[in-house]
Parts: C-alpha cells; sequence; structure tokens
C-alpha cells in the first residue's frame, strides 16, 4: 500500500512516545505532519519549545535511524497496515470522537472501515441465552452493516461468532498488534483478522493498560451509526461506550432485562436514560429506514413444538419441561438437542433451558 | 540333614516356586540365611526360633544354613516363616513326615501361632498351575483359598498343629471349597432409589453402565455428585466368579481383602486428590503393588473433583483407559496388572461452582472458567464418553416422597442391554470397546441419521474427535431401547452427553 509523505510523517508522529495532546499541538503548530519532517533541523527549538528536551532528541534518533520508512517496514512485516486521518479510508464518522486518533493500524479488510458500521458490545457475564440473541441480531445486521465490537468474552464474542462468517466484522482492540498472540482468544482474533478487520489505536508495542479499555470504547462509539448494549451491570463498561455514543447523537439500543437481574442493571438504567428497548432485529432496522425481516426460522416438528412452548426467555429446568410436555426426561433431551441445533432454545447450565 | 521344603513368592500378581533348603551341620551354632533375603525375611529367624522353642519343639545348637532357591530372585515379606520353620524340624528329624509336593505358607508368631499373609490367592493360583496339589496355610487364609477347586488346602492356627497334622497326630481335614456366590443381594449401600430427582443424570449413568462408558459428573457442590457415584456398582452386572477371581487376586497381593475372602462386589474405589502417580498406577521401590486403578478392576474408579487431582496422576490414567492394563516398569522388572475399570469423574462447572445454578450467582468471568476446566486435559476428556450435568436440588424435591427406581430395575436394564452386547461381540466387550472395524460392522448409520449427526457437529460446534465416541454411546442408547439400528433419537441423545465439550 502507498502512503504519502504526509501520512508517512503522520505515522511516523504517532509512533513517537508522545501523549495526544503534545502530538496535537505540534500538528496545530505545522498544519502539516511532513513539515515537522521536512524542517525538523530548522525549527528545531520550536519543537523542542513543545516536546521537551529529551524528546527532541528522541525525534532527532529517530529521523537518523530511517524515520518512517523503518517503521513502516516493521510494520510491514507485522502484517500491520495503517490508516491516517489523511487516508481517506480513515472513517468520517470517527472525526467526530473525542481525540480521534491519528492513525489506526488495521490487520485484515481495511475497506471496512468505508462501510456503514453498527456496534454490538456486552459484558463478559452475558447469560448464554442472551448471547445467542445478540448472535443472531449480530448475524441480520451483519448485512447492511459492519459489525463493530470490542474483544472480550460473553457479549462481544457473541457479536463476533455472530458477524464473522460474513466477514462484515471490525474488532476495536484495545492494545497494540504484537500483543495479540498473548491474548486470552489469540486463536479468534487471528480468525477476524483473516475474515474481517482488527482495528486499533495504539501502536504494536503498546500492551493493555487499565485506561486502554475505556479509550478503546469511544473509538467503537465514534466508528458505528449506532450501538446495541446486550448486556451490563451496574458498573459494566459497556456503558461508557454507550456514553459515548449517546454524546456522538448516535442511537443506542439496549436489551430489556428483568427487575434485579444483576447481568443487566446497566442495560436497563441505559433504557431509562436514552437508549431504544431492542428486542429483536426490526427495533434496530426501523430506525435506520433499513427493511430487514429475520431469518425463516427452521420449521419445528410436533414434539419440538410442544417442548418449545414449554420454554420461555428465563432458563427453565429439565424436569419442568418433561412435566409440563407431557413426556420422559429420557425422551426430552434428543429433543432439545434437536432445538438448539435449530438455534430455537439454549443451554444456560445445570439441565435448564431457555428459548432463543 | 538336608531338607527341602516347597514355597512361593509373589511377583506382581504371579507366584513364583521357591523351595527352602535347610542343611544342619556340626560347628558353632549359627544361623545362616541366604537367597537374596530382604529384612522381614532375614528377621524370620527370630520369628522361627521363639516358635519352634514356644511349640514344645528344639531349635538346634548346629550350625544352620537356610538357602531360599532359586537365589537369584528376591525374597520379601513373612510368609516364608513356616517353611523355614518345617525345614528346620524335618532336618533335625524332629518330623520325619513326607514333605514331597507340599506347599507352606505364612508367618509365625512368637508363640508359635500363624499369621495370615497377604497374597494367599494368586499363590495358590500359580501353585496350582505349576501342579501342586497340597498346601499348609493359615487359618485366616482360609475364606480365600476355599474358592479354589481341585486342591487339598489345610488351614492351620499354629505351628504345632501344622506338626500334629503332618505327623498324622491330629491331622487337619482340607477347607471345603465354597460355591462362589455374587453377593449383590442387599450389599450395595446406596440405591438409585435414594436419589431424589437427577433424572438426567441418572439416566447418563445407566447408558454409561450399559456401555461401559466413562462417565463425567459436572455440577456444584452437594448436589448429590458423589451419592450418585457411588450408585454405579449397584447397577452393574453381578461378577462372575472368574472376575470375582481376578479382583480378589489383586486385592489379596494389596493386603486389603476382608473377612469374605473373595471380593464378590464391584469394587468401588475414591482416591483422595492428592493420590500420587504411584498410588494410581501401581509401584513401590522392594514389591510393586497395584495401585487404585487396578484394585478397582471390574468396578469403578471415582475422581472427586477431578480438576484437584496432580496432572501427572491423571495423565497416567490414559493408557490404562485405553489398554485395560497397565504395566509397572521398574529396574527390577516389569509387572502387568490388569486395571479395567469404569471411570467416573466429578467436578464443578466453574471455581465458584454456581454457574448454571438456578438461584446462585455464578461470579466466575468466562476466562476464570475456561482456565479451571483445562486442568483436565483434552486428551483425557476424549476418553470420558458420557459428560453430564447434575443441578442443584430443591428442599421440596428431597422431601418429597416421589417413588423413585430403584437399582435393581436399572440394573436388569442393563443387565439386558450387557447380554445384546455379548451377543454382538460374542466376546466381554462392551461397545466403548468398538474399535473403528466394529463401529462399522455394528454402526451402520441411516441417511437421516448422518445427517442428523453432521448438523450437530456444525451447529454444536463439536470437535471431530467426539464423532466416535457420539456413535459408541448412541449404540449403547440404541442397546437399552432393544433396537436393532442406530435411529437419530439414539444420536441427539448421545450428542447431548457431549455438550460439555463446546462449553470449555
Amino acid at each position: 500500500m502507498g502512503y504519502t509523505k504526509e501520512e508517512k510523517a503522520m505515522i511516523w508522529l504517532d509512533g513517537l512516545a508522545l501523549d495526544y495532546a503534545k502530538k496535537a499541538q505540534l500538528l496545530h503548530a505545522f498544519r502539516d505532519p511532513y513539515e515537522i519532517v521536512a524542517r525538523f533541523s530548522e525549527r528545531e527549538s520550536e519543537i523542542g519549545g513543545i516536546t521537551g528536551e529529551k524528546m527532541l532528541h528522541a525525534m532527532r534518533a529517530s529521523l537518523e535511524g530511517g524515520g518512517a520508512a523503518a517503521l513502516l517496514e516493521s510494520y510491514r512485516a507485522a502484517g500491520v497496515s495503517c490508516v491516517t486521518c489523511f487516508s481517506e479510508l480513515y472513517p468520517e464518522a470517527l472525526r467526530a470522537a473525542d481525540n480521534p486518533p491519528f492513525v489506526l493500524y488495521c490487520r485484515g479488510n481495511t475497506r471496512l472501515l468505508r462501510e456503514r458500521k453498527f456496534a454490538i458490545v456486552g459484558s463478559r457475564r452475558t447469560p448464554p441465552q442472551i448471547a445467542e440473541r445478540a448472535k443472531r441480531i449480530a448475524e441480520g445486521l451483519s448485512g447492511p452493516f459492519a459489525i463493530v465490537t470490542g474483544h472480550a468474552d460473553g457479549g462481544d464474542t457473541a457479536a463476533i461468532s455472530g458477524a464473522l462468517e460474513s466477514g462484515r466484522l471490525i474488532c476495536v482492540l484495545a492494545f497494540g498488534f504484537a500483543h495479540v498472540a498473548q491474548a486470552e482468544n489469540a486463536a479468534l482474533l487471528e480468525k477476524i483478522s483473516e475474515r474481517g478487520l482488527l482495528v486499533t489505536e495504539y501502536v504494536p508495542a503498546q500492551p493493555a493498560q487499565r485506561y486502554t479499555f475505556p479509550a478503546r470504547n469511544r473509538i467503537i462509539a465514534g466508528l458505528a451509526e449506532g450501538v446495541l448494549v446486550v448486556s451490563g451491570g451496574e458498573r459494566s463498561g459497556t456503558r461508557i461506550t454507550a456514553r459515548h455514543a449517546y454524546d456522538l447523537g448516535r442511537d443506542v439500543f439496549a436489551f430489556p432485562y428483568a427487575i434485579g437481574d444483576p447481568a443487566g442493571a446497566g442495560c436497563n438504567k441505559l433504557i431509562k436514560d436514552y437508549a431504544k428497548l431492542t428486542e429483536n432485529l426490526v427495533d434496530i432496522t426501523s430506525v435506520f429506514g433499513i427493511n430487514l425481516t429475520e431469518k425463516e426460522a427452521a420449521p419445528l416438528t410436533g414434539a419440538e413444538k410442544r417442548v418449545y412452548d414449554c420454554l420461555g426467555a428465563e432458563p427453565v429446568h429439565t424436569s419442568r419441561i418433561a412435566a409440563q410436555a407431557g413426556m420422559k426426561e429420557a425422551e426430552l433431551s434428543p429433543v432439545l438437542i434437536m432445538l438448539a441445533m435449530k438455534k430455537r432454545a439454549v443451554s444456560c447450565g445445570g439441565n435448564r433451558w431457555a428459548r432463543i | 540333614m538336608l531338607s527341602k521344603v516347597a514355597s512361593f513368592a509373589l511377583s506382581g500378581l504371579d507366584g513364583v516356586p521357591v523351595t527352602a533348603e535347610t542343611d544342619i551341620n556340626n560347628g558353632l551354632p549359627s544361623y545362616e540365611l541366604v537367597g537374596l533375603p530382604d529384612a522381614a525375611v532375614k528377621e524370620s529367624r527370630e520369628r522361627v526360633r521363639s516358635a519352634l522353642k514356644n511349640s514344645g519343639r528344639k531349635f538346634p545348637l548346629s550350625k544352620i544354613t537356610v538357602n531360599l532357591a532359586p537365589a537369584d530372585v528376591k525374597k520379601e515379606g513373612s510368609a516364608y516363616d513356616l517353611a523355614i520353620a518345617v525345614g528346620i524340624l524335618k532336618a533335625t528329624e524332629q518330623l520325619k513326615a513326607d514333605l514331597n509336593g507340599v506347599v507352606f505358607l505364612g508367618e509365625l508368631a512368637l508363640d508359635g501361632a500363624l499369621r495370615p499373609a497377604s497374597g494367599i490367592l494368586p499363590l495358590l493360583i500359580s501353585a496350582k498351575a505349576a501342579g501342586y496339589k497340597k498346601f499348609v496355610i493359615p487359618e485366616g487364609n482360609a475364606a480365600e483359598a476355599a474358592y479354589i477347586e481341585g486342591i487339598e488346602v489345610y488351614a492351620a492356627a499354629s505351628l504345632s498343629e501344622v506338626i500334629d497334622h503332618l505327623s498324622g497326630l491330629k491331622p487337619l481335614s482340607p477347607v471345603p471349597v465354597r460355591a462362589y456366590e455374587s453377593g449383590a443381594k442387599g450389599e450395595y449401600k446406596f440405591d438409585m432409589a435414594y436419589v431424589k430427582g437427577q433424572a438426567t443424570a441418572k439416566r447418563a449413568l445407566e447408558v454409561a453402565v450399559s456401555g461401559g462408558h466413562n462417565i463425567l459428573l459436572v455440577g456444584p457442590p452437594g448436589t448429590g455428585k458423589t451419592m450418585l457415584a457411588r450408585c454405579i456398582p449397584g447397577i452393574m452386572p453381578d461378577m462372575t466368579f472368574e472376575e470375582a477371581l481376578e479382583v480378589t487376586k489383586i486385592h489379596s497381593v494389596a493386603g486389603i481383602l476382608g473377612a469374605g475372602g473373595i471380593v464378590n462386589v464391584r469394587p468401588f474405589r475414591s482416591p483422595h486428590h492428592t493420590a500420587t502417580t504411584v498410588s494410581m498406577c501401581g509401584g513401590g521401590t522392594r514389591t510393586v503393588k497395584p495401585g487404585e486403578i487396578s484394585l478397582a478392576h471390574h468396578g469403578v474408579l471415582f475422581l472427586d473433583e477431578m480438576p484437584e487431582y496432580h496432572r501427572s496422576a491423571l495423565e497416567a490414567l490414559r493408557q490404562p483407559l485405553e489398554d485395560g492394563v497397565i504395566t509397572v516398569t521398574r529396574s527390577g522388572g516389569a509387572v502387568t496388572f490388569p486395571a479395567n475399570f469404569m471411570l467416573c469423574a466429578s467436578m464443578n462447572p466453574c471455581p465458584c461452582g454456581n454457574y448454571g445454578s438456578a438461584d446462585r450467582v455464578c461470579t466466575c468471568t468466562p476466562a476464570a472458567i475456561r482456565k479451571y476446566r483445562s486442568r483436565v486435559s483434552g486428551p483425557l476428556l476424549d476418553r470420558i464418553d458420557i459428560q453430564v450435568e447434575v443441578d442443584s436440588v430443591k428442599y421440596d424435591d428431597l422431601a418429597g416422597d416421589a417413588q423413585e427406581e430403584s437399582s435393581a430395575q436399572v440394573k436388569k436394564r442393563v443387565e439386558r442391554a450387557r447380554a445384546i452386547q455379548r451377543e454382538r461381540f460374542r466376546t466381554s466387550e462392551n461397545n466403548s470397546d468398538m474399535g473403528e472395524r466394529e463401529l462399522k460392522k455394528f454402526c451402520a448409520l441411516s441417511k437421516e441419521c448422518e445427517d442428523i449427526l453432521r448438523m450437530s457437529f456444525e451447529s454444536l460446534k463439536l470437535s471431530a474427535r467426539a464423532r466416535s465416541r457420539i456413535i459408541k454411546v448412541a449404540r449403547t442408547v440404541a442397546d437399552l431401547a432393544e433396537s436393532e439400528s442406530i435411529r437419530p433419537e439414539h444420536i441427539l441423545e448421545a450428542v447431548s452427553y457431549r455438550r460439555y465439550d463446546n462449553m470449555a
């Protein structure tokens, strides 16, 4: 991929160990990042005034060591491509976010950045039946939208598994690419980079820190036209994503939960405040004026229908299902497995099942 | 004078003939014991001396040499006492009987009483095979010896009784042969009838026992996993005499044989999770003793809280689970013990134990749950055909008097399913032992079943390795339903026992 000299300078500048404000200050002073590189020695004192003496030396050493070219070479070797704020691939919507990243480090299909995007996020403790619903919505929405999400277990992973098949998936990382291999779900991330897109604002060497996760959430919100929060407790990070989206004037959607359910207290609070109560795909698509119906569910046989009718949104124990459906438990388990295969029921642990 | 007395040494589960040769010479009084004796054998001198004296016989004031031949086999334990004592009596002509072809086994007390020795049953069986017909053993071992036909076993309480018997003064009568009786009637303390609810788990146990499949019970603490596991021996078919004899041999060698003389109920072994690899598989520095997996031969090995066991102890189970035997190799030689057991393991669903609980909240993150579950390795989980969830029981269920099926009723169905398998394989093999060839031959799947199986792999994300396991379990489910062919519902039930795969 070719970069303009402007972009190269931007990438070099972004790779420096400077905080965001100082980089912004430099850009403001020079208008064009290439100016900083081209007239470095000329305006050294001015640059030093912003960055400090120590950083100035580091910048000089970096320029002498090859500057952007060396950096780009190392990124290329690691399979990382860069989309700078000067690139036409850079998503416009993101520019509205707080501190929009100067450079997006990418692995995978960068063209997804210019598609319509919708974010689906959830906490790590997402009940299995909710995860299945989230997965189904992600699958449905991955037609008109590229699905944006994080990389945590639970809600995020449900969104990933729903959209991965179509490849229309953007996963925003809270760390640099050098740390992907050590991640808990490295294999999954690898798959996403093959079929969809992994994005991060961090240089490859940046490890995950406490603060990188909320900062990452502002990018998820900034990228997407709307955000669906599938689960989240009172203090869940998903509420930060929702807050950012709300502040940017994007649509926020949330699944409703039962009173007192700790897995969804945050979702209910969002609905009270500003989020749209969402039960199915149409609740979302109607807002965007998209005409999309849910996929026709697989037809059920007589016994399957009988068992399905005994299931609810809340998990029910097999003994109760058996009693209600008038079956022996031994007869019940094949039917339940068949329902699970048809994506109509999900096991919630402890021999309890819920409808999806 | 020289005398020769026959005895036997234990090597693994087999007996090796040993001759105690005693020679009395003139010279300074001394006692020399040769033939690679260990400390316990060497100390026999003091026991023999006192026992002879206290039985009213003389311990000669001469130069005594005792050789335990063959001289290059290590001799261990105290079971040679009797043979040495009789040898000395014979050599000093205090005893004039013909000892040819008589095998002496037993430990002596200082007062001349005979103490029971471990491993008598396997020794008798080997000796019988070697052509010996007459045996003198301690009274305490009479019960186990009573099950062997075609030999004369004399059980004596003391050395004097042995002498009186040999000299014809007061002959003992041979131990009467006892007919084998399987002890299933009322011997099992735990009955399915006492386990309330848990229909899914009970059904899974029934399938597991019918096809000889290993089973994993997953559930929060206090849900009755242990109780369910303890019910397993009660629904297994009665032990045949051959099986009982095999198990008794092992228990006899381990020295844990009860007063009954023969193990006629299925063993249930539940080693603590601190168990070492050696205690699981067998071993030991001098004598190679059978481990827990061999003691569970033809029975159940129950590993409560499987992830808590040492990784190495668990991994060591893999090979015996496949082969049904364990070969313990030591520098002194290799010993093979049978280890054909049914593995029943239990574990919590997550570190806090509340995953899937209806009324308590699980506080574990998915990562923590994955980590906990990964403590049981994939290859070991692969050898466990059936995985089933056991859930917490409500107070009302426990208090209610709903009639639950008894173990005897379940056992009837199990025995029918086993009979079908015997018919099929014409050996003692179970469905779980099927190889690829048998799978092809006996488990042909209809197009409909194939489709369902493929669909289940795709939508439930099962590992490909699970395929043959699922088919084997489906075969067992079909056998329980007395169905000639495997039908879709059988496949689906088998699939439901693999759900744990994709959760981990």
